[in-house]
C-alpha cells in the first residue's frame, strides 16, 4: 500500500511516501507563493525519488499546514496540530510533550499515548517562537541561522532580552551590538527568551515527559539546549528529520484512511 | 453545513446584526421613537422599555478602524470599547437619543468619561455603578442605582415610570426570554432546525429593536420551525462560552468546520435569558437589582461566584448533550482569561473537552480560527 502526506508550511513544503507503513522517500523544499504548486513540486519529487511515475501511484494522501485546503491531489486535508501529533509519536512512541516549531507558528500538543492530541494550544498571532524570529535574527546579526545555533552554545552569560516580539527584540539586540556585548551572549539571551515563552506555553498544557521538539526549528541546538534549561527536563532527539513528523503523520492518517477503506469493501 | 432555515422574519433578524440602525429601528424613529444604547447586559433595559424608549445593545457593527478612538485608548485595551468609541467619534451613533454606561470592566467604563466630553452632541449620558459582589448589601446597592436612573430618564424624557408601568415592561422582556428559551430548547434535538450562528443572529436582533415587536417576530419564527429538522451533517455538537460576541460570522466559521453550536453561555445568549426576573415581589426594582446581580448566570466581572458558573455551563452542556467546549474571549480581558483557565481545569475534571481561543472584536485571521476549530474536532475523535 502506497500512501502520501504532504504538509505545505508557511516557510517550507514537505512531502513523505510510505509503503505498508515504513517511509520509502521524503522531500523538503521552500514554499513558493502559490500553495498549490508548492505541493505539487514537492510531492513530485518526493515520488519521483520513490521511484514512482507519478502521484497517481498513490492510493491515498492527505494535505496538512496552512496550505492544507490547496493540495490538489489530496483525499483529504486534516489540521497540522493533529498530524505533528501523530508523526512525532510514530518517531518516538513514549512522546507525552510535542512542541513545533513552524515558520510562523508555535504549537504545542499534549498526547494520549495512542498519539492523539488531548489539548494543545498555538501561537500564531506574532513571530515569537517562530522560525521567522530567528531568521530576523540571523539577518540582523548576519550570522545564518547555524550561525545562530552555534553562537547560541558558546553563549557563557546570556543577554537578558526583555521582549519576545521580533521587532522590538531586533532593536534591543541592535542596542547590545552597539554597546559592545558578546554575540554569543546576545544569541544565547534570544534564545533564552524564546525558550521562557515556549516553556509557558508547555505548562498550559501541562508538561509531561517525553518531550520532543519537530518543526525545522528542532534543528536548532541552541534552542533545544535553552528549552531544556526552562524545562528542566530533557528534550528527546527524534531519529529523523524534525522538520518532516508532520507529512509523516499526515502519511500515516492516509494509510490509516486506506485500511478502513480495505476492511469495508468487500475482498 | 447549509443553512436550514429560509423564513422571511430570520432574514430580518440577521439584517439586523449587519447594521447598527436596522429597518425596524428605522420605523421606529420615523414614528418618533426614542433610542437609549446601553454598555452591557447588566443595564436593566426594563427600565428604558418603562420610559417608552427603545433600548440598544451597544456594538460596532461594521467597523472597519479604531484610529480616532487610538488617541483615546491603547493598542492593549480591548478592541470592543475601541471600535465603540471610534464610531462614536466617526458620528455613526447620531441615531441614539442617549447612551448609558457601566463599570462593567474598566476598559468599557472610560467610554463613559471620553463619551461624556468628546461626544457632545448626546445629551442623555449616564453611567451605572454595578457592583462587583452578588450579596444583599450590594443588591440594596444596586437597587438605588436602578432608581436614580429611572428618576434621570423621568426628568430627561418628561416621563413618569410608575411601578406599574415598569412590571409592564418586565413581564414583555420576560415574555422574550421565555421566547428566547424555546428557540433554545429546539437546539436540544439530534437534528437542530437552526445553527449557532443563526441562533447568534436572533439573539443579537432581539437587542436592537422593540420588545414588543421582536415578541410577535421571534413567534413567527417559532412556529415556522415547528417540527422542523435541520440537516443533522455535523461532526460534534458546541458549546460557547465567553464575553462579549455579537457577530453570527464568527460562528460560522467554527460551524463550517462541522462543529454544530448547540448552546452557550454568552450575554448575547443564555446568561440573558435562562432565568427570568422574579414578579413575585413588591418593589420592581428590588426585583431588577436581584435579577441583575445575583439571580442572573454571572459573568467573571462578579467575585465570588466561580463555582456556579462553572456548575452552570457543565449542567448546559449536559443538558444540550454537547460534546465539547469552546471558550471565547476578547484579547486583553483579563476577566475571562482567568475564568476560562479555571473553568477549563473543573471541565477537565468533569471529562468535558474545551478549546480556548482569543479574538479581536472584529472577526479576522480566519484562516487561525479555522485551524483551531478543526484540530479541536479532531482532537475530540469527531
Amino acid at each position: 500500500m502506497l500512501v502520501g502526506g504532504c504538509d505545505v508550511g508557511s516557510a517550507t513544503g514537505k512531502a513523505v511516501v510510505m509503503r505498508d507503513g515504513e517511509i520509502v522517500s521524503y522531500e523538503i523544499i521552500p514554499s513558493t507563493t502559490k500553495p498549490e504548486v508548492t505541493a505539487r513540486m514537492v510531492m513530485d519529487k518526493a515520488v519521483e525519488k520513490a521511484g514512482l511515475s507519478s502521484i497517481a501511484d498513490l492510493q491515498y494522501i492527505v494535505g496538512t499546514g496552512y496550505g492544507r485546503l490547496k493540495v490538489p491531489f489530496a483525499n483529504e486535508n486534516i489540521s497540522e496540530i493533529t498530524c505533528h501529533a501523530r508523526g512525532a509519536q510514530w518517531l518516538l512512541p513514549t512522546v507525552r510533550t510535542a512542541v513545533d516549531i513552524g515558520g510562523q507558528d508555535c504549537k504545542v500538543m499534549s498526547l494520549g499515548a495512542n498519539g492523539k492530541v488531548l489539548e494543545f494550544v498555538m501561537n500564531d498571532r506574532c513571530a515569537a517562537g517562530t522560525g521567522r524570529f530567528f531568521e530576523a535574527m540571523a539577518r540582523v546579526l548576519d550570522c545564518g541561522l547555524q550561525g545562530l545555533s552555534e553562537l547560541s552554545l558558546q553563549g557563557k552569560n546570556p543577554a537578558t532580552i526583555s521582549s519576545q516580539c521580533s521587532v522590538f527584540a531586533e532593536s534591543e539586540v541592535v542596542t547590545l551590538v552597539n554597546e559592545g556585548m558578546e554575540l554569543a551572549d546576545i544569541v544565547a539571551g534570544l534564545h533564552a527568551s524564546i525558550a521562557s515563552r515556549l516553556n509557558s506555553m508547555v505548562r498550559k498544557v501541562g508538561l509531561v515527559e517525553d518531550v520532543v521538539l519537530t518543526g525545522g526549528c528542532a534543528k536548532n541546538d541552541g534552542l533545544v539546549k535553552a528549552l531544556e534549561e526552562k524545562l528542566g527536563v530533557t528534550v528527546k532527539k527524534l531519529p529523523l528529520d524534525p522538520q518532516i513528523a508532520g507529512a509523516i503523520g499526515a502519511a500515516l492518517i492516509a494509510a490509516e484512511k486506506v485500511s478502513k477503506q480495505t476492511m469495508k469493501s468487500p475482498a | 453545513m447549509e443553512t436550514p432555515i429560509k423564513s422571511k422574519v430570520f432574514e430580518q433578524f440577521n439584517e439586523a446584526t449587519k447594521t447598527l440602525l436596522n429597518p425596524v429601528l428605522q420605523d421606529w424613529k420615523k414614528q418618533g421613537g426614542k433610542i437609549i444604547g446601553y454598555f452591557c447586559s447588566t443595564v436593566p433595559e426594563e427600565l428604558i422599555t418603562a420610559a417608552g424608549l427603545t433600548s440598544f445593545r451597544m456594538r460596532a457593527t461594521g467597523s472597519t478602524s479604531t484610529e480616532m478612538s487610538d488617541a483615546f485608548f491603547s493598542s492593549i485595551n480591548c478592541s470592543f470599547p475601541r471600535h465603540c468609541f471610534n464610531l462614536a467619534l466617526t458620528g455613526e451613533f447620531k441615531f441614539l437619543d442617549g447612551v448609558v454606561c457601566v463599570n462593567s470592566c474598566d476598559h468599557v467604563r472610560r467610554i463613559y468619561d471620553n463619551w461624556k466630553r468628546f461626544v457632545p452632541d448626546t445629551q442623555f449620558i449616564e453611567v451605572m455603578s454595578l457592583p462587583r459582589k452578588t450579596d444583599p448589601p450590594q443588591i440594596a446597592w444596586y437597587r438605588d442605582e436602578i432608581n436614580l436612573l429611572r428618576e434621570k430618564l423621568e426628568k430627561h424624557f418628561g416621563v413618569k415610570i410608575s411601578d406599574k408601568t415598569l412590571w409592564k415592561a418586565i413581564k414583555l422582556h420576560n415574555e422574550t426570554r421565555r421566547l428566547q428559551k424555546k428557540l433554545y430548547e429546539l437546539r436540544k434535538k439530534d437534528k437542530p432546525p437552526i445553527t449557532g450562528s443563526e441562533t447568534l443572529a436572533v439573539m443579537v436582533a432581539g437587542t436592537a429593536m422593540p420588545k414588543a415587536q421582536y415578541n410577535d417576530m421571534l413567534r413567527e419564527l417559532l412556529d415556522e420551525l415547528k417540527g422542523v429538522e435541520g440537516p443533522g451533517d455535523h461532526r460534534a455538537r458546541l458549546m460557547l462560552v465567553g464575553g462579549i460576541l455579537d457577530d453570527p460570522a464568527y460562528v460560522k466559521v467554527i460551524e463550517d468546520q462541522g462543529g454544530l453550536v448547540v448552546t452557550d453561555s454568552l450575554c448575547f445568549g443564555t446568561r440573558i435569558m435562562w432565568v427570568e426576573v422574579n414578579e413575585n415581589i413588591k418593589d420592581p426594582a428590588e426585583a431588577l437589582a436581584r435579577y441583575y446581580v445575583a439571580e442572573r448566570p454571572s459573568c467573571p466581572r462578579f467575585y465570588g461566584e466561580h463555582d456556579n458558573r462553572s456548575n452552570y455551563v457543565i449542567n448546559m452542556c449536559r443538558e444540550f448533550k454537547c460534546d465539547g467546549i469552546i471558550g471565547e474571549r476578547l484579547m486583553f480581558c483579563d476577566s475571562w482569561l482567568v475564568e476560562h483557565y479555571m473553568l477549563g481545569q473543573d471541565l477537565k475534571a468533569a471529562g468535558i473537552p474545551m478549546l480556548k481561543l482569543d479574538r479581536e472584536y472584529i472577526t479576522g485571521g480566519v484562516g487561525q480560527l479555522r485551524t483551531r476549530a478543526q484540530a479541536f474536532l479532531e482532537t475530540i475523535g469527531r
